[in-house]
């Protein structure tokens, strides 16, 4: 239990410094993002919203107030959510537009992460398994091969050979245009629709890192001596390979889950550009090149919570799967 | 678990002798006669070694300028006048992709290089002083851990008007130090408690004579490692922020070069070659620099190596190593 509150200490800090950083960003970089952001907006749009040149004063600097003022008025705000108008979504709140676009990125790297996960730890335990078979000499140079290409590449081949020379799958967008999203069949089978080559895009990127890191855990788990008792008492081949050694071997790539979260958030930016995929990851890409710095600075935030709300669940699953944890 | 790591290696532990070997007639030295002999990282260095050398010699076989356009030759698919094909605006893209070379590498081996000497630098500092030292730049590197680092660079970048190749390679090196700092940290912890760090120790040494003078040296062939890592690191996330728009899209680069076919929608019209050459000169530096590591990685740690060994035979061994024990 103490080893989970010092989890959850770290992971308060954690969000405290990435608030931080967020905060610091925008006064550090060269330039004034605030003139950037307020000539997206009439001087009626500004009169019409007030306090809004606080809330953006206090997320980007600029202001005549002391930066501790600044910070204070920042936590403040973030603590209420206000995060100021969107000045690309006028007049929409920064908050409004990323409750209708972080559900779609869940569900994309959501399914599609812990699908990479799942492949690639079954290919890397059967590829160690099976020490030069099929799969640990096609299956695992393949998934290398494809894991060295970068994320975007992938997306684009997948676009253009998959969604238009093949014309398997919808190319663009999270639901067919004449849909309106809600809780209808229609709405639900389009999204998933939509969803699948972007969630192969992820599982082709993401797959391969796991492939190699469960192989060489496995190969090593493989020469340990209960393994060897479990082949001697005569256990079946397949029941050694998962219960035993595969038991064991996925514990250190489980560790590494959060770490290569983080990244796939990442590759998420990508992959969402790609298709004109309505999540997070494509609002950001547009909020940067509009110089819609509080949208972006907000997205950045979010994702950042996103990122440590993972490594608190793998922490928790962690926690159930290693008795070396729950008995310290 | 440092033998799981594709950068913990110390290969003066593994036959590489100081000095030089021979390899057939040449003389290399003996680290590299080592990598050399292992098919893996053996493919890796000659990948690599040739996108160097067309970056090298990038001006010499480009047949055009790269940034030349000529509306009456665009949109063409690759063919002997030109190998890749040509742009939108009739840019030759063969052109593009060897002159960007320069670019793309040279930026992610500068993000690569700055990135690892902050990383040696902290990380080792942190695992030899230990203590409150140790605690803060731990607690630092994992907080950096969790901030996703392409949306991180994709707003710090927006924020520059200059996106030139130094700041950009610094921008980089500093969101990715973190996780190499990790690495380094765990590897001096396994080396602080040697002989011959306790010595200089009990000789009076200061805290910074044997970071830099004792464990670095000593670690060099692993910090050389995680610079193999972080430099490919770099080379893709240099691509996908010129990719997104947010490098400098004046230069001429691999990613500058599918920014500009993404933008003008190329892919959509059926254009693959624009995104494909480019893309696939940065992958195969990218599985270059991989092999690279899994061969060192096989190096350290003979178990890797891929045999074809018996079910039966392996329990043989194993249980006559029981046995014997």
């Amino acid at each position: 239990m103490r080893w989970f509150a010092r989890r959850l200490g770290f992971y308060v800090f954690a969000i405290w410094i990435a608030l931080t950083v967020n905060f610091l960003l925008p006064r550090l970089m060269p330039g004034d993002p605030i003139a950037g952001v307020l000539q997206h907006l009439s001087s009626a749009q500004i009169a019409a919203n007030p306090g809004i040149i606080k809330t953006y004063q206090a997320l980007l600097g600029g202001g005549h107030h002391s930066i501790w003022a600044d910070y204070v008025t920042y936590l403040g705000r973030i603590a209420h959510l206000n995060f100021g108008v969107s000045t690309s979504n006028y007049p929409t709140p920064v908050s409004e537009v990323i409750g209708r676009t972080l559900p779609y990125s869940i569900f994309l790297v959501g399914v599609g992460f812990i699908l990479s996960f799942a492949i690639g730890i079954a290919i890397g335990m059967v590829a160690a398994w099976r020490r030069g078979g099929f799969t640990d000499s096609v299956v695992v140079p393949a998934f290398m091969m494809i894991g060295a290409f970068p994320a975007f590449f992938l997306a684009l081949l997948g676009l253009y050979f998959l969604g238009l020379k093949a014309g398997w799958f919808p190319i663009q967008h999270a639901y067919a245009n004449d849909i309106v999203p809600g809780f209808s069949w229609a709405f639900v089978s389009s999204a998933f629709r939509h969803s699948q080559l972007p969630i192969i895009t992820i599982i082709a990127a993401y797959a391969g890192g796991w492939v190699l890191n469960m192989r060489t855990v496995m190969i090593n788990t493989i020469s340990e001596e209960y393994v060897a008792m479990a082949h001697a008492k005569g256990l079946r081949d397949r029941r050694v390979m998962t219960r035993y050694a595969g038991r064991n071997a996925i514990l250190p790539p489980l560790n590494g889950f959060a770490a290569l979260f983080a990244s796939a958030v990442g590759g998420l930016v990508f992959v969402e550009y790609i298709f004109s995929y309505p999540g997070v990851g494509f609002t950001l890409q547009q909020a940067v090149l509009g110089n819609d710095y509080p949208l972006a600075q907000a997205i950045l935030v979010v994702l950042s919570v996103c990122v440590i709300v993972a490594n608190l669940i793998m922490d928790v699953l962690n926690f159930v799967l290693d008795p070396r944890l729950r008995n310290s | 678990m440092a033998q799981l790591d594709p950068t913990a290696i110390d290969l003066r532990f593994t036959g590489a002798r100081g000095g030089l070997a021979r390899l057939g007639r040449i003389r290399v030295p003996g680290w590299l006669a080592l990598l050399l002999r292992n098919p893996k990282s053996r493919t890796g260095l000659l990948i690599v070694g040739f996108m160097i050398l067309i970056a090298v010699i990038a001006p010499l076989i480009a047949v055009a300028h790269p940034n030349d356009f000529n509306l009456l030759a665009a949109k063409q698919a690759p063919s002997w006048h030109h190998l890749f094909g040509t742009t939108d605006q009739g840019s030759d893209v063969f052109s593009q992709v060897v002159v960007g070379a320069r670019r793309s590498l040279l930026l992610g081996a500068m993000a690569g290089a700055i990135a690892t000497a902050l990383a040696a630098v902290l990380g080792i500092t942190a695992a030899y002083a230990g203590g409150i030292v140790d605690e803060v730049i731990n607690v630092l590197t994992n907080v950096f851990l969790t901030i996703p680092p392409i949306p991180l660079l994709v707003v710090a970048s927006a924020y520059l008007k200059a996106r030139g190749m130094v700041t950009m390679a610094m921008v980089i090196a500093l969101v990715l130090w973190a996780f190499e700092a990790r690495i380094l940290r765990g590897q001096a912890l396994s080396l602080k408690s040697r002989d011959f760090v306790l010595a200089a120790k009990s000789a009076g040494e200061s805290t910074p004579r044997i970071v830099f003078g004792e464990l670095m040296p000593n670690m060099i062939s692993r910090i050389a490692a995680a610079f193999v890592l972080v430099f490919y690191i770099a080379l893709l996330v240099d691509a996908g922020l010129e990719f997104l728009g947010l490098g400098d899209m004046s230069a001429t680069s691999w990613g500058v070069t599918v920014y500009w076919a993404q933008v003008n929608s190329t892919v959509l019209q059926g254009e693959w070659w624009p995104f494909i050459f480019p893309s696939l000169a940065l992958g195969i530096t990218v599985l270059g620099l991989v092999l690279i590591l899994a061969g060192i990685d096989e190096v350290s740690n003979p178990r890797l190596r891929t045999e074809r060994v018996s079910r039966k035979r392996r329990l043989a061994v194993l249980f006559a190593g029981r046995a014997a024990a």
